[in-house]
């Protein structure tokens, strides 16, 4: 399969990462990228969950997730994802429970592309794939999919007057999530509900390379600020309201890999009582690994 | 072996078998500077990468404020360093000009980019 895989892989003009013109855009943490790039992410995240009204108590919750997608035909990608989650109930309310999350899969095509305008739209689908994690958590025993449409737009093309916003670029996607069983077994009801965020980000880099060099030391110069919000709204049969975070933090860039931290700041008391925290690696593998990643599977092409 | 020791082995591998990659080019600095201005016009336009670039697909152009292209159209790598590109220029007028630039690494990987600089008198 190896052998055939590269095989395949053609000699062509490639990129990968995620560029529309002048812009990178950067794989960010809690809203996914609008690109269909082959990545490998490994993330760590810790934060407090709000006691339930079922009484379920206060719990510390540590997650380690992955993620790789590899780019199938030119612009069209498949991902797989996995989180292990570290579950402490607060106040000595029974032992700390461990395992996998459901495993993810998703899939993602760029529609559209605007490169001077450094604008990108995308379609795509994940699947929270029922009961393929661990039951000691209690993991979904039912299967969400969410239909998702991602968009990108980099500001380089404002005018030189406005020159230093033209490093800012915003991302975002908005999808609707829809469980393929309405309620459970103990009556509870899954709803609907609306899965969107954006990410804002000022680009240090874009300034530097793109608009003037202001002879910014390392790593300041490698540096995206940003500020991404994560919102899940349901908006049918069970009635609970808008949950969410809001997450300053920022991104280092290096050639092979991209390091970020973020805050996990809770928009409401429904989301949790505490500020989390978010730590993530980002492997840019088709420079790790350039002759086997950066390129579609099949057709590859210049992009 | 402990499961903190197993990561940070695989982690390890993972870098020191990365490290021999040399894919996507970005610029570094520039010679003018990006968007920056030069007292008279320089004779050449350089521009360093953070990667070596493979100089057959590789290129410069620099245009004028109207979009005519201004460069003697001889974008060459430099031979004892590759992340160096340049292009030579004739005498510019005073103006705004823009560089357009186009990098292809050793693992055919390509990036993209322009930039701008102005010419004082």
């Amino acid at each position: 399969m190896g052998c055939a895989i590269t095989i395949l892989i053609t000699p062509s003009l490639v990129r990968a990462h995620g560029f529309e013109g002048d812009r990178f855009f950067p794989p960010t943490i809690q809203t996914d990228d609008p690109f269909a790039t082959d990545e490998l992410s490994v993330g760590f995240q810790s934060f407090n969950n709000p006691a339930g009204s079922d009484g379920t108590p206060k719990t510390r919750e540590i997650d380690v997730s992955s993620e790789f997608d590899k780019e199938i035909f030119p612009k069209f990608a498949l991902g797989v994802s996995g989180t292990y989650i570290n579950l402490d109930p607060q106040g000595h309310q029974g032992p700390a429970q461990d395992g996998f999350d459901n495993v993810e899969i998703s899939t993602k095509y760029q529609l559209w592309e605007d490169a001077p305008h450094e604008w990108i739209l995308s379609l795509g689908c994940l699947a929270d794939l029922g009961d393929t994690g661990s039951k000691a958590l209690g993991v979904d025993s039912f299967t969400t999919y969410t239909p998702t449409v991602y968009f990108g737009k980099g500001f380089g093309d404002l005018p030189d007057g406005l020159k230093y916003l033209k490093p800012f670029a915003l991302t975002g996607t908005i999808g609707v999530s829809i469980p393929d069983q309405s309620a459970n077994f103990d009556g509870s009801l899954n709803s609907d509900a609306l899965q969107w965020g954006f990410a804002l980000e000022y680009s240090m880099l874009y300034l530097q390379q793109h608009v003037e060099d202001i002879d910014l030391p390392k790593p300041l110069g490698d540096v995206i600020p940003l500020v991404e919000f994560s919102m899940n709204t349901p908006f049918d049969r069970s009635g609970e309201t808008t949950t969410g975070t809001i997450n300053p933090g920022f991104l280092w860039e290096q050639p092979d890999f991209q390091i970020g931290a973020e805050a996990v700041i809770p928009i409401n008391a429904h989301t949790g009582p505490n500020i989390g925290a978010v730590f993530q690696v980002q492997f840019f593998i088709d420079d790790l690994f350039p002759k086997v990643f950066g390129h579609p599977l099949f057709f590859g092409g210049d992009k | 072996m402990k499961l903190r020791q197993k990561l940070f082995l695989a982690v390890g591998l993972f870098i020191a078998c990365a490290t021999l990659a040399e894919a996507h080019a970005f610029l570094d600095y520039a010679d003018p500077e990006v968007g920056g201005t030069v007292k008279g016009s320089p004779s050449v336009v350089k521009i360093w990468f953070t990667r070596k670039i493979a100089g057959a697909s590789s290129k410069i152009e620099v245009f004028d404020a109207k979009g005519a292209e201004v460069d003697r159209k001889d974008a060459q790598v430099d031979t004892s360093d590759k992340h160096l590109m340049s292009v030579s220029v004739p005498k510019l007028p005073a103006g705004n000009y823009k560089v357009v630039w186009n990098a292809v690494c050793l693992d055919s990987h390509h990036t993209t980019g322009t930039f701008t600089f102005e010419v004082a008198n």
